[in-house]
C-alpha cells in the first residue's frame, strides 16, 4: 500500500448535488478497488488560472488515500472517461519525508472536516494559506 | 532600486521557514519563487538553496497543471487579481 493524493476539478456548470454525486462517484471507484480513503480536502469552487474547456471556474476536491499501484490506473481511467471532471492530478508520497508530509496534510484535511459541514457556501476559500505555519 | 533591494538578502526562504516538503496546493509558499508574470524565478534572484529550488519547481509545475496558477500571463491572458485565492 502506498500513499497517494488525487486532486480533481469538477465542472462548475453542475448543480451542488451533481457535484457531490461526482465526488461520491470517484470515492466509490476507490472503495471498489480496495483503497483506504484517509482524508478529503474540499477546496470548493475556485477560479481557474486559465480556462479549461471554456470553463473559468471549477470545484476542487483532494482525496488522500492508501492504495496499491494498480488502483491508480483504474481510477485515472474512470476520471478520464468522465466528462464532468475537467482536471485531475495524482501525486505519490513514497519517501519517508513525503509520507510525514502526507500525514500532516491528512491531519489538516481532517481538521477542516468540522467547519466543512457549514462551509457549504463555498464563496471564500481562505484555508489554503493556513498550512505553511505548521 | 526598490526592486533590486527585494532580492539583496540571499538566503533561502524555505530553509528559514523550515519547510521540508513543498505542497503544490499551498500557493502562499510558491509565491516566493514566482515572478509577477508567474514565471519561476531563478535561484540567483531569490536566494533559494538548490534543494528547495528543485522542490519548488516541481510544485509550481504541478500547480500549473491543475490550473491553480497560470502557465503564462500576457496581454491575452491577463490575471486581474493574481493571488486572489491566496492571500
Ligand atoms: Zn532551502
Amino acid at each position: 500500500m502506498t500513499c497517494y493524493e488525487t486532486l480533481f476539478v469538477v465542472k462548475p456548470t453542475l448543480t451542488e448535488e451533481e457535484i457531490a454525486a461526482q465526488i461520491t462517484k470517484v470515492k466509490d471507484v476507490l472503495a471498489k478497488e480496495g483503497a483506504e480513503l484517509v482524508g478529503t480536502h474540499d477546496m470548493g469552487m475556485r477560479k481557474l488560472a486559465y480556462t479549461v474547456d471554456k470553463h473559468a471556474r471549477g470545484y476542487y476536491t483532494v482525496l488522500f488515500y492508501k492504495a496499491a499501484g494498480a488502483t491508480i490506473e483504474e481510477l485515472e481511467r474512470n476520471i478520464k472517461n468522465n466528462e464532468d471532471i475537467i482536471k485531475f492530478l495524482t501525486v505519490k508520497y513514497s519517501k519517508n519525508k513525503e509520507i510525514a508530509q502526507f500525514d500532516k496534510l491528512v491531519a489538516n484535511a481532517n481538521k477542516k472536516v468540522a467547519p466543512e459541514a457549514k462551509a457549504a457556501e463555498v464563496t471564500e476559500v481562505p484555508d489554503v494559506t493556513e498550512a505553511p505555519e505548521a | 532600486m526598490a526592486e533590486r533591494r527585494k532580492f539583496k538578502k540571499r538566503f533561502c526562504k524555505y530553509c528559514e521557514l523550515k519547510i521540508d516538503i513543498i505542497d503544490y496546493k499551498d500557493l502562499g509558499v510558491l509565491k516566493y519563487s514566482l515572478s509577477e508574470r508567474f514565471k519561476i524565478m531563478p535561484r540567483r534572484l531569490t536566494g533559494n538553496c538548490k534543494r528547495h529550488q528543485e522542490l519548488v519547481t516541481i510544485a509550481i509545475k504541478r500547480a500549473r497543471q491543475t490550473a491553480l496558477i497560470p502557465y503564462i500571463v500576457d496581454r491575452k491572458n491577463v490575471v486581474e487579481n493574481p493571488f486572489e485565492n491566496v492571500r
